[in-house]
């Protein structure tokens, strides 16, 4: 693992983390019971696998504005699975398959077109969820079979399914993948010095192409627990999602330019941002307030970074 | 004398008509055609065109700062959260019963100042532009909610409308009218003032920019500034053609706004672009847009056709480079 | 009379110093011809007089007044402005814009006066022998002399007195390079001081009053150009230690086993180089000896699979390669170590062992994908020690090592490898004399394994210390290949700059008198 960089957001995060704590102590001091931390997981646990995958995307020097699409088309492609009488768990791997060949599509339109991917995803977000618009007619669907309720909905003992048998796995096993496997080595090499990794004979193309395949699939992912949390599918359903899970990820440490970021970086700043919206839902503030805190907190992070980065370098000029 | 081989068109420099451009010119005829024949003439009614015109206008008004922020290689993904922020600030002036006129003022202001916060964190905030655009995409929408909570605001005077829509010399809009002079005025800047020429220089190459005296800083604010202003009057023209204001106003519409500038050939790396482009890639979105429901398909098609649209001119454009 | 002058001007990188109290004088109306090996420190005494690096002592006097020039801007103002090889313009602008960015004429309506401009650059394009019809040309339709040519023009417009050519010809065509010795012949009748750099020995002979040689950061010596021979010129940049190699011949095993390894047959790549020839022998190190520009680097990257060649044959061991990707080539026994080290080279923030290991992860990873970290940190340590790289662990990030440090980590990612043959590019550029020596020790470890090496270089002591055999690229063409040496410096650099081309020479003699 790599050590804290004290220059980069790590330090933010962690005020930015105190400050609410201390905030949402302050404020809602009801909050800190165990149902209240469930509920607020289980409201993180979707859009923190998202970020989890636009983490990988981010790394190697992407972006990925499609996936709140993509989580609205897996969704509703397994409900009308489901409600055409599909089992649910083929119409989960169904939606899945959608989400990866959604990300492939992203990948193999950047990697071969060499477009830029904020221009290949701002198409596709506007293809993917025009399709799920076209194939509900624009109406939710919902009626599914009482098997699929699990995924949202179920729990282990007293505790949301969702968080310890999906997201906290997925959250070790990705983390694995970032620092113990050759693919999250190469995706950091890539990220880092795009021409260097070709020369030294990554197949840096192959790698683009596998982290738009993850976040594709792990948008999918966080659309069946979203579907099967809210018994619907909705074909407008994570609109503020693309924009949401790129705030993430830089406030997790991650550099917009590649190189730089962790899946544990995200998860951290996940937390954070679930902890300001639950607080701010607590006391009754609409969801809007909450993205709009998030948007202030990217802000002044990035802001901060920069200052203590300015102050480095003066001080690095002086001596 | 010395002349170097000349390659390709050779028209002047400052009508610069790129192959892109006619394509898209032929893109248009096209899509108008069919549209006009499947739709077996609905497409030419008078309220049609209005409403096709009304809805480009809109697009294109804040399209040409677009263009200007993305040629300097920057880019706002705020301009929708902006537009509703600033519908919100103009549609209470009009609350506390001012007029048109008087009211103005307040919506090019509040625009002005959102685009200057915009402008000041990237400039001298040195945040890179979509994270700092991103963050106020939700900030502004959170600064309506908080001004607007669920209400709506409905006490826009008919006078919005009957200025912007209903009065039509030469039988267009007023609002297309200003559209078309902001760009005309934007087409003269940025082809045959220094400043104009300034802003390419910046996208090409801002160190030699700077080298040569050129105040890449303000000029960067005042491109995010001025896209500020001209969502102010985008907000204006919309208040004429639906009169009312609620929280959700503006939503998504950062994105047609990029959509229209980046299917005009305006490149996202900056240094190149053109407002001729911007103006077709406003008509070709609005086209799609309207076809969609004239035609009797789905709406929901329209982000289909648009999303595969972007991604064919980009990528053709990527395999004619290769050639 | 304008006069830009040097007193006592030194500059250190870090601990290696580039360049070492230089004296030295520009006057206007005179050619000042600087001579010297790459890393002889021509071109940081460029960033010096740009104000692209500030020195680290001595006096800047412009027109005998002490002056700072601690900006680009400020060597503007000072008219001060050079011509690089590789013109970083405005690329998608047309030129009469990229003459006149941040000095628009305007019109009575504020408006740029596209006539007036015209106008102003009309008889100094005409001195240049432009057509006008240019100012509408995009910048980046031009070929690189025609840019040249217009950033000539640029500095014309803007005052300029001391105008510098950063070897402006290495690129040009025949013709290109004789238009713009007449050009600066007439900028020199004008009085403006020029600084002309350069590798070609005819060149300055052409067109300079005065030469200054540099060697290794120092001033070997300042010529008027008619009391200067270039036999003498030659023995100076080459320094004391210039004639043969006195390593022992490669040992007679070695010599018999020297089949071809690597064959190139007639590649070419599109603007680069063209119909090149040439083999690397198993076991033997060739130099790659030829000016910046010579094409030596892309027919290189072409065999790697980088690029594309445009025409071609490579053969490895026997068997036609026809690499699509730089993986491919390493799958087949075929390695390169790029030129560019900051660009091509490391990634700067991550640690030496993510560096070191990048391109030799597949070994360490399972079926599962998962890497052998203890395995890698061991694999790591020992290249370290192997290559003597000094660092304070395999966790530092290798932005935080010295340049030769950083080198011998990028060379030990391809040591260890299962190559037949390895191609260095540049492989001690920048980098201190010790760690120069260390590379060099390496290097010859490689070849006496069997492999192949080739080592392209544009530093001639480092070709003659290292090869067995030297091919000299010229023009993107190959000049003439030495076998078994050992060679003279002087006629390895004679082959390279093209000077025993004798009818070259006198063609060049008649030019120069025709406009004196």
């Amino acid at each position: 693992m790599n050590r804290i960089d004290w220059t980069g957001r790590a330090p933010v995060l962690l005020v930015i983390s105190l400050i609410t704590l201390i905030g949402v102590s302050i404020g809602a001091p009801g909050i800190w019971s165990t149902d209240n931390l469930f509920a607020m997981g289980v409201l993180a646990v979707e859009i923190g696998i998202i970020a989890l995958g636009q983490t990988f995307v981010i790394n190697t020097g992407g972006i990925d504005l499609s996936v709140g699409a993509i989580f609205a088309l897996a969704q509703v492609v397994m409900g009308l699975a489901m409600v055409g009488g599909v089992p649910w768990p083929l119409a989960v791997m169904l939606g899945l398959g959608v989400g990866v060949l959604c990300g492939l599509v992203n990948g193999l339109a950047t990697v071969w077109l060499r477009v830029p991917a904020i221009i290949v995803t701002l198409a596709t977000m506007f293809a993917f969820s025009g399709l799920a618009l076209v194939i509900t007619s624009g109406i939710d669907v919902s009626g599914f079979p009482e098997g699929f309720a699990v995924l949202g909905q179920g729990t282990i003992g007293s505790v949301p399914l969702q968080i310890v048998a999906i997201y906290l796995p997925l959250l070790v096993l990705l983390a694995v993948v970032q620092w113990r496997t050759r693919f999250g080595r190469l995706v950091h090499l890539t990220g880092t010095n795009t021409l260097a990794a070709r020369l030294t004979g990554i197949r840096i193309g192959r790698v683009q192409i596998a982290t738009f395949v993850i976040a594709g699939g792990l948008a999918a992912l966080a659309g069946a627990i979203n579907a099967s949390r809210l018994t619907t599918a909705r074909p407008d359903a994570g609109a503020t999602d693309n924009l949401i899970s790129i705030a993430i990820v830089v406030l997790g440490g991650s550099s917009i330019f590649g190189g730089k970021g962790s899946v544990v970086g995200t998860a951290l700043a996940t937390l954070v941002i679930a902890l300001v919206n639950y607080g701010l839902s607590f006391n009754n503030l609409n969801a809007i307030y909450q993205s709009g805190l998030i948007g202030l907190i990217l802000i002044v992070a990035v802001l901060m970074q920069n200052i203590m980065l300015s102050i480095q370098q003066r001080r690095a000029a002086a001596t | 004398m010395a002349t170097p081989a000349s390659s390709g068109l050779n028209w002047p420099s400052w009508i610069n008509v790129s192959v892109r451009e006619l394509l898209l010119v032929v893109g248009v005829i096209v899509i108008t055609a069919g549209i006009s024949i499947g739709s077996s003439g609905n497409f030419w009614a008078a309220s049609n065109l209005t409403n096709l015109m009304i809805s480009t206008a809109i697009t294109l008004v804040p399209a040409i700062g677009m263009t200007v922020i993305i040629v300097t290689g920057g880019i706002d993904v705020s301009v929708g959260s902006m537009l509703g922020l600033v519908a919100v600030a103009g549609g209470t002036a009009f609350e506390y019963g001012l007029g048109l006129a008087a009211a103005t003022p307040v919506f090019l202001i509040a625009g002005a100042i959102l685009g200057l916060i915009n402008g000041a964190l990237i400039t001298y905030g040195r945040v890179p532009p979509v994270i700092a655009t991103l963050g106020t995409l939700s900030v502004y929408r959170a600064a309506a909610f908080l001004f607007l909570g669920n209400h709506w605001i409905t006490m826009i005077p008919p006078s919005v409308t009957e200025t912007m829509v209903l009065t039509q010399p030469l039988g267009v809009p007023v609002a297309v009218w200003i559209a078309l002079v902001l760009l005309a005025l934007g087409m003269v800047f940025l082809a045959r003032l220094p400043r104009g020429r300034h802003i390419f220089a910046i996208g090409n190459n801002e160190n030699a920019a700077r080298l040569n005296g050129i105040p890449v800083e303000r000029i960067k604010l005042a491109a995010y500034t001025l896209t500020g202003v001209l969502v102010g009057v985008a907000a204006l023209m919309s208040l004429g053609h639906s009169p009312m204001v609620q929280t959700t106003t503006g939503t998504g519409f950062e994105l047609t706004v990029i959509a229209a500038v980046v299917l005009g050939g305006t490149e996202l790396t900056g240094g190149r672009g053109s407002l001729l482009g911007t103006l077709l890639g406003a008509i070709l979105v609005g086209l799609v847009q309207n076809g969609v429901v004239l035609l009797h398909i789905q709406p929901f098609w329209s982000g289909v056709v648009l999303g595969v649209i972007i991604l064919v001119s980009v990528g053709s454009a990527t395999v004619r480079r290769n050639d | 009379m304008a006069s830009f002058e040097l007193r006592g001007v030194g500059k250190r990188f870090g601990g290696v110093r580039a360049l070492d109290d230089i004296d030295i004088r520009f006057e206007s109306g005179r050619v000042h011809a600087l001579l010297g090996e790459n890393g002889a420190g021509k071109s940081t005494l460029i960033k010096i007089l740009t104000g692209a690096v500030t020195p680290t002592n001595g006096e800047i006097r412009v027109d005998d007044t002490t002056v700072t020039i601690d900006s680009p801007r400020r060597a503007q103002e000072l008219g001060i402005a050079a011509v690089y090889q590789e013109p970083t313009v405005y690329p998608h602008m047309t030129v009469r814009e990229n003459l006149f960015m941040g000095q628009e004429l305007r019109g009575r309506s504020g408006m740029l006066d596209r006539r007036a401009m015209t106008a102003a650059a009309k008889p100094l394009l005409a001195r240049l022998r432009l057509d006008p019809s240019i100012l509408s040309r995009r910048m980046s339709s031009l070929s690189i002399g025609y840019q040249q040519l217009v950033l000539i023009t640029q500095a014309l417009l803007r005052d300029t007195r001391l105008l510098i050519f950063d070897e402006p010809t290495s690129i040009l065509s025949r013709e290109e390079t004789a238009r713009l010795f007449e050009i600066i012949g007439e900028l020199r009748e004008a009085g403006t001081a020029i600084v002309y750099i350069t590798h070609r020995m005819e060149e300055i002979h052409q067109i300079a009053d005065e030469v200054t040689v540099l060697t290794n950061g120092e001033r070997r010596g300042t010529y008027p150009i008619a009391e200067v021979s270039t036999e003498r010129m030659l023995s100076l940049m080459t320094g004391g230690h210039g004639s043969a190699r006195d390593r022992e011949p490669a040992s007679e095993t070695v010599q018999r086993e020297r089949r071809p390894m690597l064959e190139v047959t007639n590649l070419s790549v599109a603007g680069h180089c063209e119909d090149i020839s040439w083999q690397l022998p198993a076991g033997c190190i060739t130099g790659l000896y030829g000016l910046v520009g010579s094409g030596r680097s892309e027919a290189a990257l072409a065999l790697y699979g980088h690029i594309r060649p445009s025409a071609g044959r490579i053969q490895l061991d026997g068997q036609t390669i026809r690499p699509r990707h730089p993986a491919d080539a390493i799958k087949l026994g075929l390695g390169y170590l790029p030129e560019d080290r900051q660009f091509q080279g490391v990634f700067l923030d991550k640690s030496l062992e993510q560096n070191l290991t990048s391109n030799t992860l597949p070994g360490f990873s399972n079926v599962f994908d998962l890497l052998d970290l203890a395995g890698m940190r061991r694999f790591t340590t020992e290249l370290m020690n192997h290559y003597n790289i000094k660092a304070p662990g395999a966790d530092t990030s290798i932005g935080d090592l010295s340049g030769g440090n950083q080198q011998k980590g990028l060379f030990s990612r391809w040591a260890n490898l299962p190559l037949k043959a390895l191609i260095l590019d540049e492989p001690t550029r920048g980098i201190d004399v010790g760690a120069k020596d260390e590379i060099h020790r390496f290097i010859r470890h490689l070849a006496d394994r069997g492999m192949a090496v080739g080592v392209i270089s544009s530093d001639l002591d480092e070709v003659l210390a290292v090869s067995d055999r030297i091919i000299v690229m010229r023009e993107g063409r190959i000049a003439d290949t030495f076998e078994h040496g050992p060679h003279s410096a002087e006629t390895v650099l004679a082959s390279a700059i093209g000077s025993a081309d004798d009818d070259n020479r006198a063609a060049h003699h008649d030019t120069t008198e025709e406009s004196a």
